[in-house]
């Protein structure tokens, strides 16, 4: 994937999570704390797994903490940084 | 609920219905499921006849008769039939005295999980209730229910649900998940790829066989289940470091992982002690399927299987033991065998009970596995009282069949870490289970 920025980055995040790993309403956002809204390991892992086929990046599970899970923002930007650290 | 006469069971239902015919045909008991709720004194048993009369009428599955209509298809509850039951028992023993210390509690409740249930009558739930000095000192209560009808999960979420119907918070014709009665939904997968993906789960599960497993029960034979357990109850301290010990070594998201390298390593010190070959370690593992937003389904278990496999010489170092499970898990992720055992469950609900259970232990020669295992996470948290008592402590017991012979469930219950170890009667001997509990202990404590 050609470098992307956070903006893209937390688009494609959010777009993963509202459409293939979680049921959510409309006020699901990309600011709404993911575990609240229902992400458990399983699903954490499968959404690595489809960022890792849209952008090629493997996020290794040791490298996630509850910090970078509180919402697709704080997630995306993990990507960002992986990304750019090549 | 008149036009839902007849729910199917989910494919892991039948995968617990076939071991429960198993247990009935070669071990004259029931695939029971057990929670045990150790309550302070104000425990109102009359409130809890009354509201279970009127869950049995609200909710008939909970005595609904199990079988396939006309005989063939998938097995279903048969709603319709379910008033022609009983509703769930409850039975009380009055004891004087003061409530018997943690470790005899097991002497008074474990004998329930060899008394059978049963599927076909409808007899499918239980309460038994020891009060002490009338309930003056203490209540305990054990739920005991055929496996099918709740798994770990909506267990918990049935007993928070009944006290909010007790607190009226909530009525018994009011489910936590309002549709969580509907059949399934019919996957966007054709007939041949929901075939596929079985055959790919069945070629992984085969794929174990090459170091197939050794349970210390050894294969299944023809024996009266007589199953005990004994509970391991970690210090709040203690506690509180196995679990942040748990997270950083096995992952915050997987701490299952940790509990399982844990109880892999306790049976190891008894093959290792016995000077037997274990062949490699077995183990499935329950992943929870409800769809985001049911996450309160009480009824019928909603859960897939990951299967685990580590040779004799892993387990030594258990930070690589751990390790080797994480990319286990993750590469059966990847690899959709979470899907694929669904698939694969789904298709075998069509198979007599009997059939699948013959099935499920053909590829070990005899052997379903080597030990069950499973790991709950906090016992119901924030629930601190159950119909007006205090809730003291609260833990789960899983059931096993007498091959494998050994289960170990661990949970958290106000911040204290337990693992409740369910073992057939003479598959260890004390020696055994000392060595055992040791090997346990140290793990957990670190």
């Amino acid at each position: 994937m050609p470098a992307a920025s956070l903006e893209e980055l937390t688009a494609l995040v959010f777009g993963i999570l509202r459409n293939e790993i979680l049921s959510t309403g409309s006020d699901f956002s990309t600011r709404s704390n993911l575990v609240e809204a229902g992400l458990d390991s399983l699903a954490v892992t499968q959404l690595l797994l489809s960022i890792e086929e849209s952008t090629g990046i493997w996020l290794d599970e040791s490298l996630l903490t509850p910090e970078h899970l509180d919402c697709a923002e704080t997630l995306a930007a993990l990507v960002h940084q992986r990304i750019a650290e090549g | 609920m008149d036009n839902l006469p007849h729910v199917p069971l989910t494919g892991a239902d039948c995968f617990l219905r076939a071991f429960d015919d198993e247990i009935r045909r070669t071990a004259a008991a029931s695939h029971v499921s057990q929670l045990v709720l150790r309550l302070g004194p104000g425990f109102d048993v009359e409130r809890l006849r009354k509201l279970i009369d009127q869950v049995a009428r609200a909710q008939p599955i909970v005595r609904a008769p199990i079988s396939r209509r006309f005989g063939v298809g998938v097995p279903v509850y048969r709603l319709a039939a379910a008033s022609r039951c009983a509703p769930p028992p409850i039975r009380v023993i009055d004891v004087d005295g003061p409530p018997v210390p943690d470790a005899q509690l097991p002497d008074r409740f474990a004998g329930l999980l060899n008394e059978p249930l049963s599927a076909r009558r409808g007899h499918l739930l239980r309460f038994d209730v020891v009060r002490y000095a009338g309930g003056a000192l203490g209540t305990d209560l054990a739920v005991s229910w055929l496996h099918m009808l709740f798994d770990g999960s909506g267990s918990e979420t049935f007993v928070d649900w009944l006290d909010a119907c007790f607190r009226g918070a909530s009525r018994p014709e009011e489910l936590p998940c309002p549709d969580e009665l509907a059949p399934p939904a019919r996957s966007d997968e054709t007939l041949r790829e929901r075939g596929d993906r079985a055959m790919v789960w069945q070629r992984w599960l085969d794929g174990f066989g090459a170091q197939r497993p050794h349970s210390l029960a050894g294969p299944l034979r023809r024996t009266r289940q007589a199953l005990h357990y004994a509970r391991l109850r970690l210090p709040l301290e203690q506690s509180a470091r196995c679990i942040e010990a748990a997270k950083q070594r096995a992952g915050f998201l997987t701490p299952t992982l940790f509990y399982l390298a844990a109880a892999i390593r306790a049976h190891h010190a008894v093959f290792r002690a016995r000077g037997v070959d274990p062949g490699s370690y077995v183990v499935p593992l329950a992943v929870n399927l409800r769809p985001k937003g049911a996450a309160k389904a009480m009824f019928r278990t909603h859960v897939s299987l990951v299967w685990f496999q580590a040779l004799p010489k892993q387990v030594e170092d258990f930070d690589a033991l751990i390790g080797a499970l994480k990319q286990q898990r993750l590469a059966a992720i990847k690899a959709g065998q979470v899907e694929n055992a669904v698939a694969a469950m789904d298709f075998a609900r069509f198979a007599p009970s009997r059939l699948y259970a013959h099935m499920a232990r053909r590829i070990f020669r005899g052997e379903l596995c080597s030990f069950f295992f499973a790991f709950t996470g906090d016992f119901l948290p924030g629930l601190d009282h159950f119909l007006g008592a205090e809730i003291r402590d609260g833990f789960h017991v899983a059931p096993v069949p007498p091959s494998p012979g050994s289960c170990v469930a661990v949970s958290v219950r106000g911040g204290r870490l337990a693992a409740t170890h369910a073992y057939q009667a003479g598959v260890f001997s004390e020696r055994e289970l000392e060595i055992f509990r040791a090997q346990l202990q140290s793990d957990l404590q670190g």
